[in-house]
């Protein structure tokens, strides 16, 4: 392959299937013949763009585009290269195939970004899952885009050098120019955020707040509109313990590779939180796109919560496609090159009308018209396997205006997060590190229960005609009740409360 | 009757009424059963009967129209369906001239329009005071907890609840009565065959239950007659012609409670009219009623005192004393008409289960839910404590929860006194 008038040059890139790295190497080399560029390798019509990129690019900057043949290969052939990361990459092989570059400690360099014609290197997408992945594939240094750099430092354990153009590629590897320094971005706490105490009048779904928060339950409000449940939900958001250093990293990973952040954006240990309209399209919940299919509101929900709102009008297809996700806590795309996984450990809160037009149970001034089979029938589509998932089912009331203009009934957001808090940390001792009460199978909880509670709580359900499904669902949140009532064992009055949080008949009539 | 073959005989004589003739019914069925003849045909021909002074005056007129000759072949083998049909569902059928006969209906054959046979399954217990409860199947919360309410203190006080067989006021009126003395019985708005609505027509669905507990469900159709307008038009009057008071709930603008309520007044039979929320599109049938005149129905007390004054001196019956309100055979008419004011169940906060404030609240409020925050909020007590007590209250069969909040499911104790 060596052939006369050059060498074989070697760079290294990183391509992701999902947020897993996975090691491309650039090959050039010169051989005698016409003079071209020939791409080997390279299935995606962006990376083949870039050919034309990269040629442009280092004719701006000054170097040569070789009168010989240029042979450059991508490996391994059959991993699907998108995007225009590999851009510098290719620059780089180039220039020492050519021996317009000599490298300075003769090594094989890592890079990736994007080339403007005018050889600058430009930010792309995932700078964190592709920073990430070099480090795990064992480089020890990175060439990054400039603006990207901030976001790259975050990664220890790696060296991570900002590049601003071609020229201080060229100088930084040939060693005329010492590497810059990278200055990550900041990690930013989240200050306290929405306040739980103005959910006033609401006692009891504060209360279904602080339970969902410190279980890490998933949520079911029904009520009609104006009754809060939006309101709610970001009171839930604001009591979640913030993300340990790596969890919010992970998070970031995945909003990066979504393109949901920019590279110089702080690093923020607050849990996400996702509102897709009802009208999602299944790409759009699950992910998608052309190539390797970018997260979608599931994983960018990542240990943080996902509100559905108006859970009834999401077409059945769609609400289908959430459960799997849910039970795995991870998505997983099936595409023609690669399976794609990304994960989805989410805390899902959905919100519904209580019937089709949305005034049951309201008082007040807006009475509910609809039929009570119609009611029954609006009420069946939640029935099923992902109602068995919403561990806490709450309906909500509209509070009348005194309540609303009265001074709050309840605690402040920072001191029911304490608790909260402490719970999460129980939940730690017991069950392990980052397993909440939500996430432990059934047969575990019922090991923790007083005498006679399981018999009372199959009792129970019996007499109220609930599904024998719903059995682990309310042993789960009596868990979480027991923890923040300081209860090792499981007691009846814990098993009464967590029976509680489960919505009505649908009618008298029914 | 010439020749009525030997199956056809038996059919008959496994659907007929105690005390009714076979042959007659076989007779009978063939006319209706022929094309363009129905009830309301039937009726008209012995009224037309009446005027050419064909028909006995004292008789209810049928051997006038039925021909002499007795039915063709073909009416025959249509008769033959029917009962058949009706046989495998288990009917019983009572005509016209029949001992079983509902009393409240005899004056109206055949000059206004009481049907010549009725369908029954069960035991419509026609000698009983009866109270017609009515309304829309689209009910509030309210109108059902009201008719429950209602139709669970008349029929603890031995009292017959009728309505339809719909959903919303009918179903939840049938619910609260099944079990209790006075019984409870479905009209139908079609035939038996027709099972609708599909959910109270099942096995083991309401009708099921309310015929299991001694009450009745009836129908004056064919059995696989559809559920038309017009005949659940026919069905409204036949509510009202079957009782003694009728209370119309809860109905909008165009609610057939209207078309009940006036059969009722045709018969001079007494309407009374729940008063309900004044915003609510449910209100305007009973409002429009008070409107015109009649009188508010104020809760069980009141329209037991009604009932008494209607039936007083016409149907000798006894109130059940409110101890015995378990088994529906407690009611036997005495022939005298009990002084003592019917009380109704209740349980008492030493025997609830639930804290006594929580009791107190929900007692005050009675029969109207309490929200569970409202409910914290008056007591004081944390939502924890309350959701709590709930549950077991409601697994004790104590509370009701529905989308309007909690309620108590009988008439707390110290509220008798009350209506
Ligand atoms: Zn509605």
């Amino acid at each position: 392959m060596n052939g006369a008038h050059g060498c074989l040059a070697t760079v290294h890139g990183v391509a992701l299937v999902g947020l897993e790295p996975r090691p491309v190497r650039v090959e050039a080399s010169m051989s005698p013949g016409l003079p071209g560029l020939r791409l080997v390798g390279l299935p995606d019509a962006a990376v083949r763009e870039a050919g034309e990129r990269v040629r442009t690019a280092l004719q701006r900057r000054g170097f040569a585009w070789p009168s010989e043949r240029l042979v450059v290969n991508l490996a391994p052939a059959d991993l699907p290269k998108a995007g225009s990361t590999f851009d510098l990459p290719l620059a780089i092989a180039i220039l020492v195939a050519t021996r317009q570059l000599r490298l300075a400690d003769g090594d094989q360099p890592w890079a990736c970004g994007e080339l403007g014609l005018d050889g600058t290197v430009r930010a792309t997408v995932g700078q964190l899952p592709t920073t990430v992945g070099a480090r795990d594939l064992g480089a020890p240094r990175l060439l990054v885009p400039d603006a990207a750099a901030p976001e790259a430092a975050l990664v220890p354990d790696i060296e991570v050098v900002p590049v601003a153009d071609l020229t201080e590629v060229a100088a930084v590897l040939s060693g005329e120019r010492p590497p810059r320094a990278a200055v990550p971005a900041e990690v930013v706490d989240p200050a306290v955020g929405a306040e739980l105490a103005d959910v006033r009048g609401q006692a009891i779904a504060r209360r279904a707040a602080e339970i969902a928060a410190a279980g890490g339950h998933h949520l079911l409000l029904s009520g009609p509109p104006g009754c809060g449940k939006t309101m709610l939900a970001h009171r839930l958001h604001a009591l979640l313990p913030p993300l340990t250093f790596d969890g919010a990293q992970e998070v970031a990973a995945l909003h990066s590779l979504a393109g949901e952040r920019a590279p110089d954006d702080p690093l923020s240990r607050r849990p996400p939180l996702r509102e897709p309209h009802h009208s999602v399209s299944m790409a759009g919940l699950v992910g998608g796109g052309a190539g390797v299919p970018r997260p979608g509101e599931l994983a960018l929900a990542h240990r943080g919560l996902l509100l559905m709102d108006e859970l009834l009008e999401t077409p059945r297809p769609v609400l289908d496609a959430l459960r799997q996700p849910l039970e795995r806590g991870e998505v997983v795309l099936n595409r023609a090159h690669a399976r794609v996984r990304y994960p989805c450990r989410i805390q899902l809160v959905a919100a519904t009308n209580p019937c089709p037009c949305g005034h049951l149970g309201s008082g007040g001034a807006r009475t509910c018209t609809c039929r009570p089979d119609r009611i029954d029938r609006y009420r069946a589509r939640l029935s099923g396997p992902l109602l068995d998932r919403l561990d806490l089912q709450l309906e909500l009331r509209p509070v009348d205006r005194d309540a609303l203009a009265g001074p709050p009934d309840g605690e402040p957001t920072a001191v029911v997060a304490r608790r909260v808090a402490a719970v999460r940390e129980l939940a730690t001792d017991r069950w392990g590190a980052g397993t909440r009460n939500a996430d432990v199978d059934a047969a575990d909880v019922r090991r923790t229960c007083g005498p006679n509670v399981l018999s009372a709580l199959a009792d129970a359900l019996e007499t109220l005609g609930a599904s024998a499904r719903a059995f682990d669902r309310v042993l789960r949140v009596a868990r979480t009740v027991a923890d923040l009532d300081g209860a090792d064992r499981i007691g009846r009055p814990h098993v009464d409360e967590a029976l509680a949080y489960r919505l009505p008949d649908a009618s008298v009539a029914a | 009757m010439t020749s009525v073959d030997a199956r056809l005989a038996e059919l008959a004589s496994a659907v007929a009424a105690p005390g009714s003739d076979p042959g007659r019914l076989v007779a009978v069925v063939a006319w209706l059963a022929a094309p363009r003849r129905g009830p309301t045909a039937l009726r008209r021909a012995v009224v037309a009967a009446h005027e050419r002074g064909e028909a006995d005056p004292d008789g209810v007129g049928l051997d006038a129209v039925l021909p002499a000759a007795g039915p063709t072949d073909r009416e025959l083998r249509a008769a033959h369906d029917v009962l058949e049909r009706w046989a495998s569902l288990r009917c019983r059928v009572v005509l016209v001239d029949d001992p079983a006969y509902p009393t409240r209906l005899r004056a109206d054959w055949p000059d206004r329009d009481a049907p010549p046979l009725l369908v029954l399954r069960g035991d419509l217990a026609s000698d009983r005071p009866a109270v017609a409860l009515v309304g829309a199947r689209r009910a509030s919360g309210y109108g059902t907890g009201v008719a429950s309410w209602l139709a669970e203190g008349a029929a603890a006080a031995g009292v017959r609840v009728v309505s339809g067989g719909a959903v919303g006021i009918d179903a939840a009126a049938h619910r609260a009565a099944v079990e209790q003395p006075g019984g409870t019985t479905v009209v139908l708005g079609c035939g038996h065959g027709i099972g609708y609505p599909r959910g109270h027509a099942q096995p083991g669905g309401l009708f099921d239950r309310v015929v299991a507990s001694g009450g009745a469900v009836i129908s004056e159709q064919f059995p696989d007659q559809r559920p038309r307008a017009g005949v659940v038009r026919a069905r409204n009057r036949l509510v009202a012609a079957l009782t003694d008071v009728t209370v119309v709930v809860e109905g909008g603008e165009r609610s057939g409670a209207l078309l009940t309520a006036g059969a009722a007044a045709e018969r001079s039979r007494e309407v009374l009219a729940v008063p309900g929320d004044v915003r609510a599109p449910g209100s305007a049938a009973p409002h429009r009623l008070l409107a015109e005149g009649v009188f508010p129905c104020l809760g069980p007390q009141q329209l037991l005192e009604q009932v008494r004054t209607a039936v007083h001196g016409v149907v000798g019956w006894s109130v059940a004393a409110s101890t015995s309100a378990s088994t529906s055979a407690s009611t036997s008419p005495s022939g005298a008409l009990d002084d003592g004011a019917p009380t109704l169940p209740g349980i008492s906060p030493a025997l609830s289960t639930l804290p006594d404030d929580v009791h107190a609240h929900l007692s005050t409020v009675w029969p109207r839910p309490l929200r569970p925050d409202d409910l914290a909020t008056a007591t004081g007590r944390p939502a924890p404590q309350v959701l709590a007590a709930i549950t077991r209250a409601q697994v004790s069969g104590e509370l009701t929860v529905d989308t309007d909040g909690v309620r108590l499911r009988r008439a707390p104790a110290g509220r008798q006194d009350r209506g």
